[in-house]
């Protein structure tokens, strides 16, 4: 016993000894420690403060505030399941449900009887457009149903201890035949795009091709994922997409053999055919690509206007060359060696860019506003805490861009006068963390960073923080607060970060999309960039498209699109003919606008007035088989789970909309309910002392507004859509045929074995799963 | 300096104030929770919102006042902020203000607080507590049929503590009036009936300095303890006794005296104010002429006004029951109304605070409470008629367990609560958390379920630096105040103890012994 304590205080002195003894050293130190010991023993937090200036009250605060961390040891394996927006509203709770039955676990376990794996919901894994989502480890499983648990737990099984069995052999440039592009964005490499490239890296191998095999970041249209692209030397790029391993030696045979077009396989990019909807049923597991060949449609790009996304597709996110070789760090070469630090706050204000982060003010103003403080010593943090259920934009941006983003810090570092920058990447974002770490080091080898750069008298350092799993920490002092290593809680504003911000020195935060845009407005000048969009809301704006749309994916459109353009235009309409009902914006800060307006251009003002907000730019598209309640539920029980717990109506407004909302969706709630509902949606807004108390009753107020009729239904006990649980059974109709199908798949034995009758559901041990239904024949279950 | 206007009011401040200091400048107090005088601004309860010109919410504890700003720290929508705010807190509070016995006492008797003192062998202390709302309480002692039994949480543990035995025997073990008495003032009231209801609002009205005169058909005072009850379980001697402790206030008592219409008018002609406690409605009260109902006299809710000004009425005659112990207390409340009337302000009768109350104690609650008293079921006087001996009288309140807050009276949220008419059952829309009680060695107990997470504390154990002290642990509605890595409070508490509970707006911290109390 002794041993193994002094093994672990050896483990945290060393961890110490690298992160500092500092206060603001606490969540790295943290974070070091679970790494190693798989969670936050109390020995070792005794540890940390006995061998650092860190209080027992300080470690002990914020490793009980991040989600992150854990205090007890947890199963082998992790089990994350998704059910952010995307995935909810596709059935991840009932997902989640079978995995709780799979291991025998009971209401406040998580972690089965062996101790191998842990079961964890999480809110957003940033896969939408393949939902429902679960992750086992560093597994991706796409739209994965209720039935299919135990093949995944096996799949998972089988893939333990596989490793890449090749690196591609690097070919010489002179000798390059053309080039294969293989995605490798979160969603791609969910998708199965790590087993594309190694059956590319073999095919390549074992036909000593001289091609060249490049990785490229997001290209935004995750529904096709995985997605190859072949770009012949002078010939026409050929784009496949939800390519499965087994079709890689053909495609690449097609390409770089004298052999014929594989036509049934092909699709050429921005050729204008018909997109064919398939609702493929899913065969097993569907970690891998689908059997049917989507093609792809100008129409999903064409209204697209990439600025935050220029070159996607095209560029690796890694390859400095290549950005530089697309105009990058001319940007930044511009702004240091020829304009003054005015001039460039001047060019931003000029550009009218709005923070892209949700709130939308002025970013040149607030650039302006860190610039005119006397301060020797200032800041700029780069915000990429996005935890909005439902939103992926600032991982891809992370992951794709990351040079775009380190050079608009640069540039903003350098009108505002900062010695020093943070990105402060969410910890469920590894790729992203991983990639942006890569480019930082790239550009202190090229003098883009460090001491006087590009020659210039500008010195600048930047470095990455992990944030610790707090969705409040997207408010900028709560995110400033956690970068000092305390709890994530807000401050009110006055001071804003701008005077007085992390250290109590001037800070600029930017969100990560707003810094992407900075670049391009440099480049092109903020003429250019103001030409595009409304007359309040400049240039383009990046959504994360996902939901019951048919082609989701990221997209970056010119403010003033309206709703009808990006869903019918952009995303081909509703997916499997359903009827469009309403799109949620913005997240749980935003709201649900109905159908009736989806001519409404999208910019900060019109989604505001309608109830809604840009948020930071998710975007679910809802049918009717959506319950709105059910919505309004789901984003409460978001924000009241993320609420810090500082302020009065924020930590119990939110905890009593909520139970109200649930006893709606459970049809308990009496009509007095909705009003007190209401009257505290007002007053959480009114009351809260930041933008997540503020914006929480947002997705409440919208649906009380639009969609009245449906709580009112609710409180008669009925739920139109048949999503609520607690308000529907399970019936067998007429043309069942007695095959036990769906007896066999009960998990509650509430179907009777009856072979060649007709099947009961026995309603009282019938736990709505829903897994009997999609498990029949003949459709014969309804639900009512 | 800072010029600005609170409600209408120009305020000059130094620079760097917060709204809420200038307002206290100029003598406004908006109400604060989590504001402490050691302690920067946390802007955490919320209750200090004010308004500005535009119209715009914001808590005056964190916004420095600034030059022309107008301010308006109190209206309609800021009342119905606050009041939503505290109706939120209390939403989550476990804990009762007053004990549920004293709640469910009609004549709302401090009863832990007797039953603590009779336990250190208080009997004078004890006496005074229960005098101050019960005027005859060897009488109750052995009539009543004690409600407050019913209401009490060792009853749910066990069985209840035998509150009216453990009161009739401060009755029996000292028959003198606690208080000095005070001189009269000049007001004069009239008592239509002397029994308990009428015996009771004299004694109060006598301790006010008002000059009673009752006036009874019966040659001697009693009314109904006289006739209705058995002299084996009311004795004459002890009923003699405990009104003769009455009148010696000075009251002055006028038995066979009917009091028809002629005599009722000139009552009114010759007396500052009225009080009928005939009993029962009978002819000769209807003749009075007062509004009445198909029970009895119609009086207002808590203040006994009949539909006649200076004219009030309490006891049996509003409807029959047969609980003394109510027209007893009533006999008190009548006293602050006629108080109020003499004063001329509204009339409330006797001022109620805002009550937290947590309903049933749970099972696994019975340890927590238990840890303020001891083990065993009620006993019983062994010689029962002659009541409880002193020993038994101590044994027995002992196992009082201390349902009452110890911040009762001086409890900031129960202060607010009162003042913006919160209602406590608005937002319990979850089942409660349990409730428990932590004791720390050095005379401080925590009450978690009383906490409302304004970090006072945690701020004040950094602020002194204790080396492990009180932190933030978790997140959102779930975040408690507790000690790191699970230590005791003794532990966590070396240095600043009972500063902290100083601090500590609510109940949730207090000294286990405060100032001032009379077992200190």
């Amino acid at each position: 016993m002794a041993d193994i304590k002094e093994g672990m205080n050896s483990v945290v002195d060393r961890i110490i000894a690298e992160k500092g003894r500092e206060k603001k050293a606490l969540i790295p130190i943290l974070q070091a420690i679970q790494k190693e010991l798989n969670y936050l023993p109390e020995e070792a937090l005794r540890q940390v403060s006995a061998q650092t200036e860190i209080t027992a009250a300080d470690i002990y605060s914020v490793a009980s505030f991040y989600a992150q961390f854990r205090m007890q040891p947890v199963g082998k394996h992790m089990i994350k399941i998704c059910v952010g927006t995307a995935c909810h509203v596709k059935g991840a709770t009932q997902v989640y449900d079978a995995f709780m039955r799979k291991f025998g676990l009971k209401e406040g376990e998580h972690t089965d009887h062996d101790g191998k794996f842990t079961l964890e919901k999480v809110s957003c894994l940033g896969c939408c457009t393949l939902a429902p989502v679960v992750q086992i480890d560093q597994v991706t499983y796409g739209h994965v149903t209720t039935s299919q648990v135990d093949d995944i737990i096996a799949d998972f099984g089988a893939q333990a201890g596989k490793k890449g069995k090749k690196q591609f052999r690097k070919a010489d440039g002179t000798e390059i035949r053309g080039e294969i592009r293989i995605g490798l964005g979160s969603c791609c490499v969910a998708s199965g795009s790590e087993e594309i490239k190694n059956a590319v890296e073999e095919t390549v191998n074992a036909n000593g091709l001289q091609v060249k095999l490049k990785h490229v970041g997001c290209v935004g249209m995750c529904h096709q994922v995985p997605l190859v692209e072949i770009v012949p030397t002078g010939g026409e790029p050929v784009l496949y997409s939800k390519v499965k391993p087994e079709d890689v030696k053909d495609i690449v045979a097609s390409h770089f053999k004298p052999t014929g077009l594989l036509s049934k396989l092909k699709s050429r990019l921005l050729e204008s055919v018909e997109y064919i909807q398939t609702d493929a049923k899913w065969e097993g597991i569907e970690r891998y690509a689908l059997d049917v060949r989507d093609k792809p449609v100008s129409s999903f790009l064409g209204r697209q206007i990439p600025i935050a996304t220029e070159y996607r597709g095209i560029i690796n996110p890694l390859d400095m060359d290549e950005y530089r070789s697309r105009g990058g760090f001319r940007a930044v070469r511009r702004a240091l060696l020829k304009m003054t630090p005015p001039e460039v706050v001047s060019e931003v204000k000029a550009s009218h860019i709005r923070g892209r982060g949700g709130a939308g003010f002025p970013s040149g103003i607030k650039w302006e506003l860190v610039a005119r403080q006397p301060h020797a010593e200032k800041y700029v943090i780069c915000n990429g805490d996005e935890g909005d259920p439902g939103a992926f934009m600032d991982r891809m941006l992370l992951e794709s861009y990351p040079y775009r983003i380190i050079e608009g810090m640069i540039i903003a570092a350098y009108a505002v006068g900062a010695s020093r920058g943070f990105f402060y990447i969410r910890a469920e974002y590894p790729l992203a963390v991983r990639r942006v770490r890569e480019a930082l080091a790239n550009c202190y080898a090229a003098n883009l960073l460090g001491q006087h750069i590009l020659g210039s008298n500008f010195s600048f350092d930047a470095q990455i923080y992990e944030g610790a799993g707090a969705f409040v920490c997207g408010e900028e002092t709560a995110l400033i607060a956690s970068l000092e290593g305390r709890r994530g809680y807000p401050h009110i504003r006055p001071p804003f970060p701008a005077e007085k911000g992390y250290m109590d020195h001037p800070t600029l935060v930017n969100n990560v999309e707003t810094l992407a845009q900075i670049s391009w407005i440099l480049r092109e000048g903020a003429a250019r960039f103001s030409a595009i969009g409304t007359e309040h809301s400049k240039g383009t704006k990046v959504f994360a498209l996902a939901g019951k749309v048919a082609r989701g994916g990221l997209i970056e459109v010119p403010m003033g699109t309206t709703i009808r353009q990006v869903i019918f235009e952009i995303g081909g309409g509703i997916a499997n003919g359903r009827q469009f009902k309403a799109v949620q914006i913005g997240g749980p800060s935003g709201g649900c606008i109905p159908a009736e307006l989806a001519d409404t251009p999208i910019d900060y003002e019109s989604l505001t007035k309608m109830g809604a907000m840009m948020g930071s730019g998710g975007l679910v598209v809802l049918d009717d088989t959506d319950c709105m309640v059910d919505i309004a539920r789901f984003f409460l029980s978001f924000t009241q789970n993320e609420s810090c717990g500082k302020c009065t109506f924020c930590r119990l407004g939110t905890k009593r909309m909520l139970d109200i909302l649930e006893s709606l969706t459970r049809g308990t709630a009496k009509r007095e309910d909705l009003d007190e509902l209401e009257r505290l949606a007002h007053w959480t807004r009114k009351g809260s002392l930041c933008g997540l108390g503020k914006t929480a009753p947002n997705p409440v107020l919208s649906t009380l507004k639009y969609f009245r009729e449906e709580y009112e239904a609710h409180l008669e006990g009925r739920c139109p859509t048949g999503k609520c649980t607690h308000l529907i059974r399970y019936v067998v109709n007429d043309k069942c045929i007695g095959c036990t199908l769906c007896a066999q798949v009960c998990p509650a034995d509430a179907i009777p074995f009856t072979p060649h009758e007709k099947h009961l559901i026995d309603t009282e041990a019938c736990i709505r799963c829903d897994a009997c239904r999609p498990a029949c024949p003949v459709n014969a279950i309804d639900v009512f | 300096m800072i010029k600005l206007k609170i409600d209408h009011q120009e305020v000059e401040v130094p620079e760097g104030s917060s709204v809420w200091k200038a307002a206290e400048a100029a003598g406004i107090h908006i109400p604060a929770l989590c504001l402490h005088n050691e302690l920067d601004h946390f802007t955490s309860c919320m209750l200090c919102l004010v308004k500005d010109g535009s119209g715009k919410l914001f808590p005056s504890c964190s916004v420095k006042a600034a030059d022309h700003m107008q301010i308006i720290t109190e209206d309609e929508e800021i009342r119905e902020g606050r009041q939503m705010a505290l109706e939120l807190l209390l939403s989550e509070h476990v804990g009762d203000c007053e004990a549920p016995c004293q709640i469910g006492c009609p004549a709302h008797m401090n009863i832990p607080l007797m039953n603590r003192l009779i336990a250190a062998g208080k009997w004078e202390e004890s006496l005074k507590v229960v005098k101050r709302d019960i005027a005859l309480p060897a009488v109750l002692g052995r009539i009543c049929p004690a409600p407050c039994e019913g209401a009490c949480h060792r009853k749910t543990v066990d069985e209840p503590v035998s509150i009216c035995l453990l009161k009739r025997f401060v009755g029996d073990e000292n028959d003198l009036h606690p208080w000095p008495v005070p001189p009269l003032e000049g007001k004069r009231v009239a008592i239509i009936g002397a029994g308990p209801a009428g015996l009771a609002a004299a004694y109060y009205l006598r301790l006010r300095g008002v000059e009673p005169h009752l006036y009874d058909r019966a040659p001697k005072a009693g009314g109904q303890l006289r006739t209705a009850i058995s002299r084996d379980i009311l004795p004459e001697e002890l009923l003699d006794r405990e009104i003769r402790t009455i009148l010696a206030t000075g009251v002055t008592f006028n038995g066979n005296t009917t009091i028809d219409d002629r005599h009722f008018e000139q009552l009114r002609r010759n007396y500052d104010a009225l009080i009928v406690a005939t009993g029962n409605i009978d002819d000769t009260t209807k003749a009075f002429q007062l509004a009445g109902t198909a029970k009895g006299i119609q009086v207002t809710g808590e203040g006994y006004e009949t539909s006649e000004a200076g004219i009030f009425a309490i006891g049996n005659v509003l409807r029959s029951s047969r609980l003394a112990v109510r027209s007893v207390g009533q006999g008190k409340e009548v006293a602050f109304a006629v108080l109020q009337y003499f004063h001329g302000g509204k009339i409330i009768g006797e001022p109620r605070l805002f009550n937290s109350r947590f309903g049933k104690l749970r099972p696994t609650e019975f340890a927590e409470y238990l840890k303020e008293s001891v083990a065993g079921k009620r006993r019983f006087p062994a010689d029962s008629p002659r009541g409880f001996t002193p020993e038994e009288a101590v044994e027995e309140a002992r196992r009082c367990m201390h349902c009452d807050c110890r911040a009762a009276d001086d409890c900031k949220l129960r202060d607010f609560s009162t003042r913006y008419a919160a209602s406590q059952k608005r937002f319990q829309t979850s089942p409660r958390r349990d409730m428990t009680k932590k004791f720390q060695a050095k005379g401080i107990v925590y009450e978690p379920g009383k906490c409302i997470k304004c970090g006072i504390c945690v701020r004040l154990t950094e602020k002194y630096r204790e080396k492990f002290g009180l932190t933030f642990i978790g997140r959102g509605f779930d975040v408690e105040i507790g000690i790191p890595f699970d230590e005791s409070m003794d532990v966590a508490l070396e240095k600043v103890a009972l500063i902290v509970a100083e601090g500590c707006p609510t109940g949730a911290l207090e000294p286990i012994r405060k100032a001032g109390d009379p077992l200190q």
